[in-house]
């Protein structure tokens, strides 16, 4: 595993010095590389620090995640379940955070796993509370939505 | 042994299960998130979600449910959704009513050797037909059952205990919507098939005569308008062996062109052309999904624990040209059970099936992956949970999903461009809501022919 340190600046001036292998993860930052744009840091205007430092801690476990031919079980296993806690230490508005800037670092896998994470916790939740969470307006006609509701009638009942 | 149930969510790399995340502050409270995420970051996380959960999202508002119901949405569904990753149905008979299940296929194939066994749960779906309706025992001369790109078919489908003459009918498993077809009066077996065109987008069901019957093979468009039977040559004349499948487009189904001795014919119907043409295998076979290719299977010896299979893959329908492989699949649950193929899992593995099932003994089906030369055994738990205990053998039917195709099982119908909720317009609702909605409508119905009777009193 390469040595070479690479220095993060967010977007409220806290700097972060990672691993390239860990810096890799985020493709903006491997184009940068490629292009000769990464100087001595890297500016990354759309992530704060504090979130920022949650990614590259996500980062750093999966450095050296087992593919999905590796054989390892256990090492698979050990993954998902430190996975599942560093979300669950995460209220929701912090992961919309963490989509943002996944996004916007090009961290693929992290944008998936947030964004499922959120998919799951939502998946089971009324319209209404839906609207509460994204705070989206309601802009059907109380006839409108009485149609829409009464074509989807099945996915109410659970 | 390993023990698993069916996810909700998707597999990613590996399989890691997403829903025991929970949420800081969200066990019983939702709350607003004041960082708005763009229209592509929203798209993300909904297309993670079941069919379910974003058919019920359409009722968040406009912008949803014009985003949810855009092409470039289905198409991101569809390749991503947990509902769209290929899954196996289990279908299952007991009183002339059939319980339905579904279990997601592995998407890789097993890694260890042959001799483990892991356990699933599958997901029940309904009970199929309604109460006070019931659908042909399997071992009448009358039944048929087909399943093709999300729907299931039933022939024929009594709508009340005194009718004899059962009708067609067309279900979604997972919303329980349905519709009958026309009648259609029969001379002695009623062999029908069922079909989907993905280029139309069209359901269509074959009805072919007893061979030296009155009747007419027919065919039916399944749609808005007034349905009716359309009458189509065959030029070949044969009896009925198998049920059908449909791949890509074509129906297949094994039949016999000899009343004196047996000469073996696989069928193909085009569902868009209606027209037949003819493979001759030599020997009796099965027909299965290959990959989305037609698959002959020949079983040429079946001892107590192994069984010897020959498998025909075609892959140029023009000219009749065949992959051929042999395989010798060995496990000691065979000797207990009878086993069958019943297609190709999307991992590319032979997927065998028990053909019945009893409360009694554990239910099992067997993936085999010819490149490794392993076969691994899964035991299927729960079916009692909803179909009931039963001492005597139910007839289990077990679907693979068409692997080639985007059109799966537990897709919502509307995914297909085929505007469900005008198609199949009666609802399977659970418990007293049944009796209520049906009495309710039974209302309505006399209040329209009091109606009809003052109209009629004074014209």
């Amino acid at each position: 595993m390469s040595s070479n340190k690479i220095l993060l600046t967010s977007s409220d001036g806290e700097s972060f010095e990672i691993d390239e292998a860990v810096a890799r993860k985020f493709l903006i930052i491997v184009h940068m590389m490629e292009d000769n744009c990464a100087g001595e840091a890297i500016p990354l205007e759309n992530v704060t620090g504090d979130i920022l430092s949650k990614i590259i801690e996500y980062a750093k476990m999966h450095v050296n995640e087992p593919s999905e031919e590796d054989e390892d079980e256990e090492a698979k296993k050990n993954l998902d379940s430190w996975d599942a806690k560093f979300m669950e230490k995460l209220d929701l508005e912090t992961i919309f955070k963490i989509i943002l800037a996944a996004n916007y670092l090009n961290f693929e896998g992290l944008l998936g796993f947030a964004s499922q994470t959120v998919a799951d916790y939502i998946k089971d939740k009324t319209p209404e509370e839906v609207r509460e969470i994204f705070n989206i307006e309601n802009d059907f006609t109380p006839e409108e939505e009485e149609e829409i509701r009464k074509e989807n009638a099945w996915t109410f009942n659970e | 042994m390993l023990k698993k149930t069916a996810p909700n969510s998707p597999k990613r790399r590996r399989c890691s299960s997403f829903a025991a995340v929970d949420l800081v502050g969200s066990a019983n409270r939702t709350f607003m998130v004041s960082v708005s995420l763009p229209k592509e970051l929203i798209l993300e996380i909904l297309k993670r979600l079941p069919a379910k959960s974003v058919k019920r999202f359409h009722c968040v508002s406009k912008q949803w449910a014009s985003m949810l119901s855009c092409p470039h949405f289905r198409e991101l569904f569809l390749t991503r959704s947990s509902s769209a990753q290929p899954r196996l149905l289990f279908a299952i008979e007991k009183h002339n009513q059939w319980s339905l299940f579904s279990l997601p296929q592995r998407l890789t194939p097993y890694e260890k050797s042959s001799s483990s066994s892991v356990v699933v749960t599958p997901e029940f779906h309904m009970k199929f037909p309604p109460d006070g309706m019931l659908i042909y025992p399997r071992h009448d001369r009358r039944f048929s059952f087909g399943y093709a790109s999300g729907l299931m078919y039933f022939y024929g489908m009594w709508i009340n205990e005194h009718d004899y003459d059962g009708v067609p009918v067309i279900c979604n498993p997972l919303t329980g919507r349905y519709a009958s077809l026309p009648f259609l009066e029969r001379y002695r077996k009623a062999f029908s098939f069922f079909g989907f065109d993905p280029i139309e987008k069209q359901y269509k069901v074959l009805f072919m005569a007893y061979p030296s019957g009155p009747d007419h093979h027919t065919v039916l468009t399944f749609g808005t308008g007034e349905m009716s039977w359309r009458k189509i040559e065959c030029s070949v004349k044969h009896d009925i062996v198998s049920d059908g499948i449909c791949i890509n487009g074509v129906m297949y189904y094994l039949g016999d062109t000899s009343e004196f001795m047996t000469a073996f014919v696989v069928v193909c119907f085009d569902v868009r052309s209606e027209t037949f043409s003819f493979i001759y295998p030599g020997s009796y076979c099965e027909v299965i999904n290959y990959k989305g290719k037609l698959g002959l299977v020949f079983c040429d010896d079946y001892t107590d624990d192994a069984i010897e299979l020959r498998l025909w893959v075609l892959e140029d329908k023009e000219k009749i040209e065949w992959s051929k492989y042999a395989y010798k699949l060995k496990d000691e649950k065979f000797s207990a059970h009878y086993v069958s193929i019943v297609g190709v899992s999307a991992a590319g593995e032979i997927v065998l099936s028990m053909a019945d099932f009893t409360s009694k003994q554990p239910f099992y089906v067997f993936y085999y992956n010819p490149e490794r030369n392993t076969l691994q055994c899964t035991e299927i738990q729960g079916f009692e949970e909803h179909h009931g205990t039963f001492d005597r053998r139910s007839r289990v039917r077990v679907f693979v999903d068409d692997c080639s195709s985007f059109y799966r099982f537990a897709d919502h119908v509307e995914y297909l461009n085929v505007d469900e909720p005008k198609l199949l317009k009666s609802k399977i609702y659970d418990g007293p809501n049944a009796k209520i909605e049906w009495e309710e409508e039974e209302e309505e119905d006399e209040d329209e022919d009091q109606e009809k009777e003052e109209e009629d009193q004074w014209s």
